[in-house]
């Protein structure tokens, strides 16, 4: 695989010495991480240790303590609020259970990006959504259907279209494979690998799931003990875990089941 | 497959923060004939930000319709400096309605990311949902007046059947009184019953002074504003006290039943009972309805009161009527039927508006806006019915003389 082996000289995001505290509960402390182009990052960690507020601190979801994030180069704390929209223009987010708005259809969730951050002509837009909708492998008819008449797979895939919506260069994905059958789980996975292939997305994927790491992830950060311990391909960290939490992790059962399948799979 | 291409700049200079400007330009096609067919070369960024500029271009395009000369047309993509989807779907279209026009467009200089992009639209073809059909204006009318002729008689069978439940739960708590909900009734019974005193007092403090003070002036021309104190004690025992309580509970304790209700059903609450053998009607709709059909006559009561005080207050300050004697006239010429008919009306009244209110909370659905529509018409229809109800009863009454 070329990903793995590209020069590390790109970060889109770079994240230094990041402080979070909930009142007296410190949730980061000196946490460091880049996030490279054109890479499917895994954030794995224990359940309450902050990976989901890590992702919503990078979305500006969360405010932080101390520290500092910077996109394409750029501090975000000291960006303009156009800057800003162009930010958010340039990445994409899907939450765990694809946070579609209930009163609209999915069509019309899909463009609300586009209204939010261009102005598009009417026909255009529609041709676009009727796209991403194709490219999330959803049958046409569902373009018309809300959201509470779909089922959960479907759901988190139309919310994986509209974080597409703007061809973001960054998408972040919170659980993606949560609360999906495995075959659900695979699709989605292959999903993610096949457009981050194809349309040259970053990655940046909170998760649990072992068999998506093992499948799609070129690189994974563990986040213990309020930083990112290690990161590296999960080969490396199953060769090498290096931290007690990872060694459970990686080298327990599951974690040796699902490396196996991904080899399988591979050859 | 190829992965995405490390080595290709103009993706990653172009295309990674265009907010600045410095990289990114504006979209362009430049069209030539040649001898050997034509050329159409596209320059600048072709993203979705552009989007506008793109369909400008594509329309200013004047190429005709292919004559009978040469046909080839070469699409050069040399001067491309980004691409995303947006661009590549509005290429490929062009190209479509080139073809249309007698072209063969053949597109040539395009990189790998490019052609990778190409290959993924056309590998996913745009099929339109089933959009709804459009009917005429008149076709709408009759169709909404079936509906709704419909949905009463939905409502009302509904509604029957609910009164049915709630009955039986309440013959069955008879025979097996530790049963009740003690615990959620006494909770009901604050929330609905004792929260809502102040609010209840003071619209029928000022109604009452508002009347009271409205008959002073209309009867003084008769010289008769003393048999104002008769009006006021009249109506507000009779009519005004339960009706401004009664809707002001249907708005407030109404709305919040099927709100309630409606989110639990939303997130399959009432099923999760349903499955563990608990019956939602023992549990969330008797408690609810018992409260109502307790706490409402008390409420009244006190609506009552606050009514003629308000007229006292009125009386004291216009015609300088102390209490005293106002209680006087009031129990000369006010019976003590007609507090008893406005307190008969209230158990059935606050039976409607729990009712209405829970039924239409265990018919939400799963959105949010299922969840508002049906909290509206639990407020309107609780309302509707209080009003009927009070007028069935006004009349009954009176025909009966009493």
């Amino acid at each position: 695989m070329v990903a793995l082996e590209m020069p590390r000289s790109n970060p889109i995001i770079e994240v230094r010495h990041l402080h979070k505290q909930f009142g007296s509960q410190v949730v980061f402390e000196n946490l460091n991480l880049d996030v490279y182009e054109g890479e499917v990052l895994g954030i794995v960690g224990q359940s309450g240790g902050g990976k989901s507020v890590l992702l919503r601190c990078l979305n500006g979801l969360e405010r932080y303590s101390a520290g500092r994030i910077s996109f394409f180069g750029q501090d975000t704390a000291e960006m303009s609020g156009k800057d800003l929209r162009h930010v958010e223009a340039r990445s994409g987010l899907l939450f765990q259970d694809g946070a579609l708005f209930s009163a609209l259809t999915v069509l019309q969730n899909i463009q609300v990006p586009m209204r939010e951050h261009i102005s598009l002509p009417k026909n255009i837009m529609d041709e676009l959504a009727y796209l991403k909708l194709a490219l999330v492998g959803l049958p046409a008819n569902a373009a018309h259907k809300y959201p509470s008449e779909l089922s959960g797979g479907m759901r988190k895939r139309a919310g994986l279209a509209r974080a597409l919506a703007l061809d973001p260069k960054i998408v972040f994905l919170d659980e993606p494979t949560a609360g999906l059958d495995p075959i659900g789980a695979n699709e989605f996975d292959l999903l993610i690998r096949d457009l981050q292939r194809t349309l040259g997305l970053t990655v940046f994927m909170v998760t649990h799931d072992l068999d998506s790491i093992f499948a799609i992830c070129d690189r994974v950060a563990v986040l213990a003990d309020r930083k990112i311990v290690r990161h590296g391909s999960p080969a490396e960290l199953t060769k090498d875990p290096g931290h007690p939490w990872i060694k459970s992790y990686f080298c327990g059962e599951r974690g040796r089941k699902a490396q196996s399948t991904a080899k399988d799979t591979a050859t | 497959m190829a992965s995405y291409d490390q080595t290709d700049d103009r993706q990653s200079k172009g295309a990674l923060f265009g907010s600045k400007g410095e990289t990114s330009s504006r979209p362009a096609l430049e069209w030539s004939g040649g001898e050997n067919g034509y050329l159409l070369r596209i320059f600048g960024d072709w993203q979705v930000r552009h989007v506008r500029g793109i369909a400008k271009e594509i329309k200013k395009l004047k190429c005709g319709t292919a004559g009978t000369g040469p046909k080839g047309l070469t699409v050069d993509m040399a001067g491309l400096s980004a691409l995303d989807t947006a661009g590549a779907m509005l290429i490929l279209d062009m190209n479509e309605l080139l073809k249309s026009k007698g072209y063969t467009p053949e597109i040539v200089n395009a990189r790998e990311a490019d052609q990778i992009l190409f290959e993924l639209i056309s590998r996913h073809p745009r099929e339109r949902g089933d959009t709804e059909v459009k009917s005429s204006m008149v076709l709408d009318l009759v169709r909404d007046l079936g509906e709704t002729v419909l949905s009463i008689g939905r409502d009302i069978i509904e509604i029957t059947a609910m009164i049915g439940q709630v009955t039986l739960s309440l013959l069955g708590l008879i025979i097996r009184p530790w049963r009740l909900r003690f615990t959620s009734l006494v909770h009901h019974m604050e929330h609905a019953g004792l929260k809502a005193v102040s609010i209840i007092s003071l619209i029928c403090f000022l109604i009452g002074a508002v009347i009271m003070q409205q008959s002073v002036e209309q009867l003084r021309a008769y010289s008769a504003e003393y048999f104002s104190i008769d009006m006021l004690g009249i109506l507000a025992l009779r009519e005004v006290g339960v009706l401004l309580t009664s809707i002001m509970i249907a708005g407030r304790s109404g709305a919040a039943f099927t709100a309630e209700i409606g989110s639990m059903k939303m997130r399959e609450e009432v099923d999760a009972m349903r499955a563990l053998g608990i019956d939602p009607v023992e549990t969330l709709i008797v408690p609810r309805v018992l409260a109502l059909v307790i706490a409402l006559p008390l409420l009244t009561f006190i609506g009552n009161i606050m009514c003629l005080a308000g007229g006292a207050f009125i009386a004291y300050q216009v015609m300088n009527i102390d209490l005293q004697s106002f209680v006087e006239r009031l129990n000369d010429g006010v019976d003590i039927r007609h507090f008893y008919v406005g307190l008969i009306k209230t158990p059935f009244v606050a039976l409607i508006i729990g009712i209405v209110g829970t039924l239409e909370g265990m018919r939400v659905q799963g959105s949010a806006e299922s969840l508002g529509t049906h909290v509206r018409a639990s407020v309107v229809k609780s309302i509707f019915l209080v009003i009927i109800l009070d007028a069935a009863f006004a009349m009954a009454l009176t025909a009966m003389g009493i």
